[in-house]
């Protein structure tokens, strides 16, 4: 059993009340009042378009091809309702494993509390990129293959795995004028 | 009047959001185009091909061409300009010769695939309804879809004049009668009669015999072009059917002649720095004599 009280708070002035407060309180007497689970909600900044970007969508969204195996980020879009990712997926990086007339799917991992859920979800075009985080990899392996052919023309031998910054090599500096001076540490020694 | 707050302050430039270049320009319709050439995503790179028809005031240009990211490929490009070699000299804006264009289009983009063979189109035309088959164990039928850009869509309109001289010269172009001449909106009925007669121009002819009946000097005025290459309201039609014939027989486009241009400026040239302190040096150094030689005096 459960009573609904409404109280009228705020100020009562020439009979005419100026602020109405509503709340659903349970036996227990506490009050609920958690998130609200709307789809969208608190994604009015994250959805929005930034500063002089409205409008019309530019067709190179809609020119780029993707492909089976394509790395992309997740970026919604707010200006094309259709289609968007959910907000926990925004800014996401997955890989596509379906490709449709209008959109793609993409499979996402996602924390859920303790653990991860490699997701599978489908997005329109408008909200994904090509992401560049593969494209270093991909550029040095043509590098690679190229040293190597180059390599194996030459006979020289090719170094391809990349290098650690290493410590630096002996050198000369200019001290301009100014005699160096010798900065040690001084000798431990205990002091009672 | 009083004080007016201007309205085109710095807060309102800072503000402003341009549109898209050919937008200002008013040359594209965004919400057309993205609808004419995105292709489904699961036909990956395979090109959308469309048809583009655009009137100017003395001209027609129709082309063929997909959409790509560094920009739209013209494949095939067919003008008004062109039809002169092939005998029609006068009227190159009017509905028979957007026919022409049309055909010609047609016709140069299937000799350049190979495939002129195969699709011959409609060889006998009667502007009736006529839509390519793709024919079996052949190449498919080259598929294009029209591009009107900012035309109005009337019934009667010159720019499907151009699409239908292209449907029969054997594209494929997805349309219905409804915007055709001789489409009476009414009775929901299409007349192939009539679209048969404003293809070979005898509209015009219809025109001209009237003027030359009413008045003489308004039909030399108007027909001044047609007198001159004797062109009679008898001749019209005629006109037109040798000139299928001959874009018929040989579509290919006239290769193009490189011309000898010497140079020539329009404007001055700009002054490097060193020119421009220069002028600044004598334009002080003459100031100073002046006010000298006024203070002399």
């Amino acid at each position: 059993m459960c009573c609904v009280t409404s109280s009228a708070s705020g100020q009562t002035l020439f009979g005419h009340v100026t602020n109405t407060f509503f709340s659903v309180e349970l036996c227990s007497g506490t009050i609920i009042m958690t998130n609200t689970k709307g789809y969208r909600r608190g994604t009015r900044y994250m959805f929005s378009k930034k500063f002089r970007t409205r409008g019309v969508i530019g067709l190179t969204k809609y020119l780029t091809v993707y492909k089976k195996g394509d790395i992309v980020d997740i970026k919604g879009d707010g200006a094309v309702q259709k289609g968007m990712p959910h907000k926990a997926y925004h800014g996401k990086t997955g890989r596509v494993f379906n490709v449709t007339k209008h959109a793609v799917g993409i499979i996402v991992n996602k924390q859920v509390k303790g653990r991860i859920i490699a997701k599978r979800i489908n997005v329109r075009i408008e909200h994904v990129r090509h992401s560049k985080s593969r494209l270093s990899f991909i550029k040095r392996v043509h590098e690679n293959e190229q040293k190597r052919a180059l390599a194996k023309e030459t006979g020289v031998p090719c170094q391809l795995k990349r290098q650690p910054q290493q410590p630096r090599k002996g050198h000369f500096v200019r001290s301009g004028g100014v005699e160096p001076e010798l900065v040690e540490p001084v000798p431990w020694r205990f002091i009672a | 009047m009083g004080f007016v707050k201007v309205v085109k302050n710095k807060a309102y430039f800072k503000r402003y959001q341009v549109k898209y270049k050919r937008r200002r320009e008013g040359k594209t319709d965004y919400f057309a185009r993205k609808r004419l050439v995105v292709q489904d995503r699961n036909k990956y790179n395979s090109p959308k091909y469309r048809m583009i028809v655009r009137f100017t005031n003395k001209d027609i240009i129709t082309q063929i061409a997909y959409a790509r990211i560094e920009g739209d490929v013209v494949i095939c490009a067919a003008y008004a300009h062109e039809l002169p070699r092939y005998g029609v000299k006068v009227g190159l804006t009017n509905y028979a010769a957007a026919y022409c264009t049309g055909l010609l289009l047609a016709r140069r983009l299937l000799n350049k695939f190979g495939l002129d063979k195969i699709y011959e189109g409609q060889t006998e035309v009667d502007g009736d309804d006529f839509n390519v088959e793709d024919v079996d164990g052949q190449p498919g039928a080259f598929r294009a879809y029209l591009d009107i850009g900012l035309a109005r869509t009337t019934t009667g309109a010159r720019i499907f004049g151009a699409m239908k001289g292209a449907v029969d010269g054997g594209l494929d172009i997805p349309h219905s009668n409804k915007r055709f001449p001789g489409y009476d909106s009414e009775s929901s009925e299409f007349s192939a009669e009539v679209h048969r007669n404003h293809i070979f121009g005898q509209h015009v002819a219809e025109y001209m015999r009237s003027l030359e009946g009413d008045d003489e000097d308004a039909y030399k005025r108007q027909f001044s072009q047609f007198i001159k290459n004797g062109i009679t309201a008898d001749n019209v039609e005629e006109m037109y059917t040798k000139c299928h014939a001959a874009i018929r027989e040989d579509p290919t486009p006239k290769p193009k002649v490189d011309k000898q241009v010497t140079k020539r400026r329009w404007n001055r040239e700009k002054m490097s720095r060193a020119q421009r302190m220069d002028s600044v040096k004598q334009k002080k150094a003459s100031h100073k004599r002046a006010l000298e030689a006024a203070g002399d005096n």
